[in-house]
């Protein structure tokens, strides 16, 4: 990937606030790949390979958010794609007391590597990517 | 009922399993039959029929046994015996089981209409009692998730345009019209946070909002707490200050993540209804049994005539228009239901233009917890 430009993996059932997010990252120079939910993106993330993958966490079906994280971080089929990091963008109030605990990763799921409240800061989302990106 | 209804006879006389079939095929039923109760049994296994009419006297599994079977596999199968000869005992044995009916031999068409009619009824509204009783108790479990993720999702995405808007990302904005878009933002914030705090209280009141209960250093949780809301206080023109504080006080029983938004709470009360150039003090003590937290501010003070019911939800001292959109008015019944929650107490003192002190009571840990 290039210094500045980053391909990112925006998974969300939110039309509105995919476009929203891809507004904010597209302000940054950043191309941005839309997924409408879990299955879309598991797709995606093998065809479109990105640099990042932002992901709701959409608790209304089984295969959701902390499935999907769960599946790039372990999931023999995501193996050539296993480095990607991953980020939830979530309303779920409290990350760390829902079903999933970010840094004990409660009922064995795989944690991602960072997460964000929605509604995002533009600043904020701009500084993680810009983290992931130097890294 | 999308389908008919499917009624299975059970009966080892041909002529009474035709005429049984005849007679509900023209009510505008599915029928199956089978000729034994082995078959029987095996025919409710693979149809799960609504009814079963079986007769009572067969050879080999007896009626009685196809009676307890049919209804091991759907509890609520309706079940209608028939008597060979009417004798009582067989009926009010078949009745005892659970069977829902019985036709004494030989019957009318119209007693086996109106009995399957009764029966299928029975069937019908015992399994919309199911049904509902089922999904009641899904929404029970999920009501506070499902209404918080429905209620919040629209205003996130509002949301997040307004946060686009205002960074200029969608192009710039003049003076005036993002002058009102950032009200717009602070009215939807007020709302969002006015529905975290209703849902905090429906899970507290469901007992899911306080965690496990374990030893929990004030001191520290409090200077966080002072920490992450000093900038806050500066932005009102005020100082948020330790005030007297003992050292080592020990642990208090209680679940840290609630305690933080207690006393975020109480802190954020003090800041919001205080004056420019006033002060929030944050005190440590204890007292027999129980640790001590107090927050005193220099504010406004609260009229004895509204003290009562500070605690109530949705109250709001009337401050005319200014103070409208600065609270939810749950803040102070979330505290004291989650201090209570731990065995806990909070109290309020207060003086109308010079300042109120709140005071949490929470049990000492070594008190309360099982002995390290």
């Amino acid at each position: 990937m290039s210094a500045s430009s980053a391909k990112i993996l925006v998974i969300d059932d939110d039309p509105d606030f995919r476009e929203a997010v891809t507004a904010i990252l597209a302000s940054a120079g950043h191309r941005v790949v839309p997924a409408t939910g879990p299955e879309d993106g598991k797709a995606k993330i093998l065809t479109e390979r990105p640099d990042l993958v932002l992901l709701d966490i959409m608790m209304d079906s089984l295969f959701d958010g902390y499935a999907l994280c769960h599946a790039i971080k372990t999931g023999q089929e995501f193996e050539s794609v296993r480095g990607t990091p991953v980020v939830f963008v979530s309303a779920v109030k409290d990350i760390a007391g829902s079903r999933f605990g970010f840094h004990g990763g409660a009922e064995g799921l795989s944690a991602p590597d960072d997460y964000l409240d929605k509604p995002v800061k533009p600043a904020d989302l701009l500084a993680l990517v810009g983290r992931f990106l130097a890294k | 009922m999308a389908l008919s209804p499917l009624v299975l006879v059970i009966d080892d006389e041909e002529s009474m399993r035709d005429s049984c079939a005849q007679i509900l095929a023209r009510m505008g039923c599915r029928v199956e039959t089978a000729a034994d109760g082995e078959a029987g049994l095996r025919r409710a296994g693979e149809a799960r029929p609504d009814a079963v009419i079986v007769d009572l006297k067969m050879p080999g599994m007896g009626g009685l046994e196809v009676l307890d079977a049919v209804r091991t596999l759907d509890p609520q199968v309706v079940t209608i015996v028939i008597t060979g000869y009417a004798t009582v005992d067989a009926a009010v044995e078949a009745m005892k089981k659970g069977a829902y009916d019985f036709l004494p031999k030989p019957f009318t068409p119209d007693e086996l209409r109106l009995i399957i009619g009764r029966a299928l009824e029975r069937r019908h509204l015992a399994l919309e009692a199911e049904r509902l009783r089922r999904e009641k108790k899904l929404l029970e479990d999920n009501v506070i998730t499902l209404v918080s993720h429905q209620l919040r999702s629209p205003l996130v995405a509002v949301q997040q345009y307004f946060e686009v808007l205002l960074a200029g990302m969608a192009g710039g904005l003049e003076e005036k019209p993002r002058a009102m878009i950032r009200k717009a933002s602070e009215r939807l914030t007020g709302l969002m946070n006015l529905i975290n705090d209703w849902l905090d209280l429906a899970k507290i009141d469901k007992g899911g909002l306080v965690g496990k209960l374990r030893p929990v250093a004030l001191r520290p949780l409090l200077e966080k707490q002072v920490e992450f809301l000093t900038p806050v206080a500066s932005e009102h023109g005020l100082v948020l200050a330790w005030g007297e504080c003992l050292e080592n006080i020990p642990p208090a029983w209680g679940d840290p993540a609630s305690l933080e938004q207690v006393f975020s709470n109480l802190l954020h009360n003090a800041i919001v209804y205080n004056r420019p150039g006033g002060r929030v003090e944050v005190g440590l003590g204890e007292a027999d049994e129980a640790v001590l937290v107090t927050i005193r501010d220099t504010g406004i003070g609260i009229a004895a005539k509204d003290l009562p019911f500070i605690f109530d939800e949705f109250y709001r001292v009337s401050r005319g228009e200014g103070a409208r959109s600065k609270g939810s008015g749950l803040g102070l019944p979330i505290a004291k239901k989650i201090v209570e929650a731990h065995g806990g107490r909070v109290d309020v003192a207060s003086v109308l233009g010079e300042g109120t002190t709140f005071t949490v009571r929470l049990p000492k840990a070594e008190a309360s917890g099982p002995s390290p």
